[in-house]
């Protein structure tokens, strides 16, 4: 009786533009009230990064000669380049901190759009609810719009809460918002990227499997553009962000460009939707195997097979990472020569030592790289529980251990095989500039120097599966994102030591600058053995939990 | 005659819910063992208490024999299970699936296989993410069915089922408990308890309400009659075990006791019967009674309901 009542009560004239977009005003509520502890925390992560680094430079840089010899050692870093951006604005501390931070506050712009427009449409679309909504009065194109706006709105709010915090610092307050702005503009074009990644797909692991690609891809592309200076940084959104140049040039139309970007990237994605079935990729799903093959007949098997396309793809990526890095060195030692002012600073560094120092950073930028991916790994076990599909393996004649260790193993030896690969890339680049074949074993091993530490972390994550099972996702990855800032900032923000120590890659020492000792890889192996013991003795103990 | 399962004061809680409230459960080898009661009474966490996939807070279970916690990988290559919501990995296709299980319980019978799937009318080679609910609760029939366990745990096994499927499915369980198989049915779908099985435990908020074959249960269930009559029927109420009359002239209905259906009708009679027509007792009718009201567990059959008694 109601419908009879409201269909009679709708003004019979609306436009079907409108009623496509029915609903979307209450989506966005929603939406927002579920994302109400996840989207603050993306926000304050990452001014709280720019706040830190602000903190940090400040203190670092305190005078004009400190900051002359920062600019000169930047100046002639191209692994520092690459990590960061274009060198502009190094005469001031605040241009300084811009840097230094807007790549990795830029990434995690990019996540928080992904995850936040990903988990709105793919993701709900694959689980059933979105057919449940769009079943009520809301039109065809209000789910992903909503989620579009929810992720603009976070983004946005990044770039005010980067100014303010940069701001109460000490920073310039014009310069400040630009820099969250360009932040804030970064994440809004992986806003637009996602939605039109999310309507290619048909899961939303898929989704963000593109779009990390993506993000790599683009990383790379301004990374080489920044070292070489040319145009080849307009082809990435990354470098658009940050062609803004806050504190310095102050540039508006970046903004511009992004923002003009996302609009189209969004309105791709609309009609992209308009040519799909609800429920379905753009990719119509080919008929599978109607028998299991051989090495589908084990829990192992399973888990391979599970993990087998992630494994791929983080593996192609690092490799080609390592790649980069490796070609890159040449340039580090070049701009040394090119560089008057450095070669007066550091008159004692030697183009060959800083060379050491620039593969020691990417080498425990692989063991970062490597640590998450033994996290997801890992985690996997538990979104197979979460799910309830733990549940049909585990009635069968396979024990919890087993069940377990399936997903473990392919954690540990596919995190090592990633340090082997990106290692085994640099070490053969490195070769082929050098033509000093015994450089290979030496950089390859001081590679996978990070392996126990690596392990480590992903060791913790079995442990929360073991002991506490529905906190084990965000603890685990809270673990990482205590690594990573870590690795960044302890020594630039001189925290105490116990800071560094209670981190893994911590422990490890910076090869191949400093050589493989036994003892931190022997206290590594026994804390892995005993996160290990710890979860799968707690997961053998306890109750299977879904939901 | 063995017990294949036996459960004694079973308790499990989570956190403050207490899920299961002193479950007792008792199955003989080689029947098919239906198990009723609503959503969330406690049929599903029963069942994965028997799997060893959640830990029993006290009371006795045994399952085959053994321990379900401490002996599950042993007990669980003579057990074949069904999931209430059955959840498949969306890249791997159906067969996939139905072999992966397969093999991993110990073995399955290929050409059992076959013809479950030509029976189930089942696609082996689409993705599980294409799947509707009834083609994933395909996939796990036709998995735990061309198995050869002696055990076979049902949980709400035909809920996607169309009626067509649902009597293939029937067809495989009686051919099952040909076979001497145990079958542990949970359902809340009455009719298919009826046609399958030869004892019954009803639970509600986690504790058993009642247990016993069809034939006792129905004992305990009550006729429906209606019937027109040359003079207006009096005196029926006083009659024991006569619930719930409605009189209208010279139509009369109630409810009576299977024990006093005997003393109804004579009394009908002495009215001049012109037509009678009875409703058989069904389980659906005692379940009501059971669920439909907020009666003490032990209820038995002589106890009044409310007319009109919430059914929903």
């Amino acid at each position: 009786m109601t419908t009879v009542a409201e269909r009679a009560a709708a003004p019979p004239t609306t436009t079907p533009r409108g009623l496509a977009l029915a609903g979307t005003g209450t989506l966005v509520r929603f939406a927002l009230r579920r994302d109400r502890i996840r989207l603050p925390v993306w926000i304050l992560t990452g001014a709280a990064m720019v706040a830190f680094q602000s903190l940090g430079s400040q203190t670092f840089y305190d005078t004009p000669q400190a900051l002359a010899a920062y600019r000169a050692s930047v100046g002639s870093n191209a692994a520092t380049i690459a990590l960061a951006g274009p060198p502009v604005g190094l005469d001031t501390v605040a241009g300084a901190v811009a840097f230094e931070i807007s790549a990795f506050v830029i990434l995690i712009a990019a996540l928080m759009a992904m995850f936040t427009v990903g988990r709105h449409t793919r993701a709900d679309e694959e689980a059933g609810r979105t057919e449940l909504v769009r079943s009520a009065r809301v039109g065809r194109h209000a789910p992903l719009l909503a989620a579009v706006i929810v992720a603009a709105l976070a983004c946005v709010a990044l770039a005010l809460a980067t100014g303010l915090w940069a701001t109460a610092t000490g920073l310039p307050a014009a310069g400040s918002f630009m820099l969250g702005a360009s932040i804030g503009a970064g994440g809004l074009v992986f806003t637009g990227i996602t939605a039109v990644v999310a309507q290619v797909t048909s899961t939303a692991r898929a989704t963000y499997g593109i779009v990390g690609l993506l993000f790599g891809v683009f990383f790379v592309l301004r990374a080489v553009g920044d070292i070489n200076g040319n145009l080849l940084v307009w082809t990435s959104p990354i470098g658009w962000a940050q062609a803004v140049h806050p504190f310095s040039d102050d540039r508006w139309a970046p903004l511009l460009l992004c923002a003009a970007g996302t609009v189209a990237l969004v309105a791709v994605a609309v009609a992209l939707l308009d040519h799909r079935d609800l429920g379905s990729g753009m990719l119509a799903d080919r008929p599978g195997a109607p028998h299991a093959s051989r090495g589908l007949s084990s829990p192992i098997g399973l888990a391979l097979r599970l993990q087998r396309g992630s494994l791929i793809g983080w593996t192609v990526s690092l490799a080609l990472l390592g790649l980069v890095y490796g070609g890159l060195a040449e340039s580090v030692e070049t701009l040394l020569a090119d560089n008057e002012e450095a070669t007066a600073f550091f008159p004692e560094i030697t183009s060959a030592g800083l060379v050491e120092g620039y593969l020691a950073t990417t080498f425990s930028i692989n063991a970062l790289l490597a640590a998450a991916y033994g996290v997801s790994s890992v985690l996997r076990a538990r979104t197979e529980e979460a799910a309830g599909r733990a549940d049909p393996v585990l009635a069968t004649a396979t024990g919890r251990a087993t069940w377990l260790a399936s997903h473990v193993v392919i954690a540990l030896l596919g995190s090592f095989l990633l340090l082997a690969a990106s290692g085994a890339t640099t070490a053969a680049m490195r070769v082929a500039a050098t033509g000093d074949a015994d450089e290979f074993g030496r950089l390859f091993d001081a590679a996978l120097t990070y392996a126990p530490a690596v392990w480590a972390v992903a060791a913790v994550a079995v442990a929360l599966i073991g002991l506490a099972p529905r906190a084990a996702v965000a603890g685990a990855w809270a673990v990482v994102a205590y690594v990573v800032i870590v690795a960044m900032f302890a020594r630039a923000l001189d925290w105490p030591d116990w800071v560094d120590d209670a981190s893994p890659i911590g422990w490890t020492p910076s090869a191949p600058i400093d050589g493989w000792t036994l003892a931190p890889a022997v206290g590594l192996g026994a804390a892995v053995l005993t996160l290990l013991a710890v979860g799968f003795v707690g997961f053998r103990q306890r109750d299977l939990t879904t939901g | 005659m063995s017990t294949a399962i036996s459960v004694a004061g079973l308790v499990k809680t989570f956190g403050a819910t207490r899920a299961l409230d002193g479950l007792d459960l008792e199955v003989t080898t080689g029947e098919v063992h239906g198990f009723l009661g609503p959503n969330g009474s406690g049929k599903s966490t029963t069942i994965r208490v028997l799997l060893g996939l959640l830990r029993a807070d006290s009371g006795a279970v045994s399952l085959l024999g053994g321990d379900p916690w401490r002996d599950a990988v042993a007990l669980h290559r003579r057990v074949a299970y069904v999931p209430g919501d059955v959840t498949l990995w969306p890249q791997i296709t159906g067969g996939e699936a139905i072999d992966l299980l397969g093999r991993l319980q110990g073995g399955l019978n290929r050409a059992r296989r076959e013809e479950l799937l030509e029976r189930f009318d089942l696609d082996p080679r689409k993705k599980a993410r294409s799947y509707s609910k009834g083609n994933r609760q395909k996939v796990a029939l036709v998995a735990a069915l061309s198995s050869d366990a002696e055990l076979l745990i049902l949980d709400e096994p035909t809920s996607g089922l169309d009626p067509l499927m649902e009597a293939v499915f029937q067809d495989y369980i009686r051919e099952a408990r040909a076979q001497g198989r145990t079958v542990l049915l949970s359902s809340h779908i009455l009719a298919e308890a009826e046609a399958l099985c030869d004892q019954i435990s009803i639970i509600r908020h986690g504790r058993t309400v009642q247990s016993g074959t069809l034939t006792e249960l129905r004992h305990l269930t009550r006729t429906s009659i209606t019937a027109d009559t040359d003079r207006p029927v009096t005196g029926l109420g006083s009659l024991p075990g006569v619930y719930d009359v409605l009189s209208e002239n010279h139509r009369v209905h109630f409810d009576v006791d299977s024990d006093h259906l005997d003393g109804a009708v004579r009394h009908l009679t002495t009215f001049g019967i012109r037509s009678l027509s009875s409703a058989p007792p069904t389980l659906e009718e005692l379940f009501l009674r059971h669920y439909g009201d907020e009666l003490p567990p032990e209820v038995t059959g002589g106890e009044a309901v409310p007319a009109g008694a919430p059914q929903s």
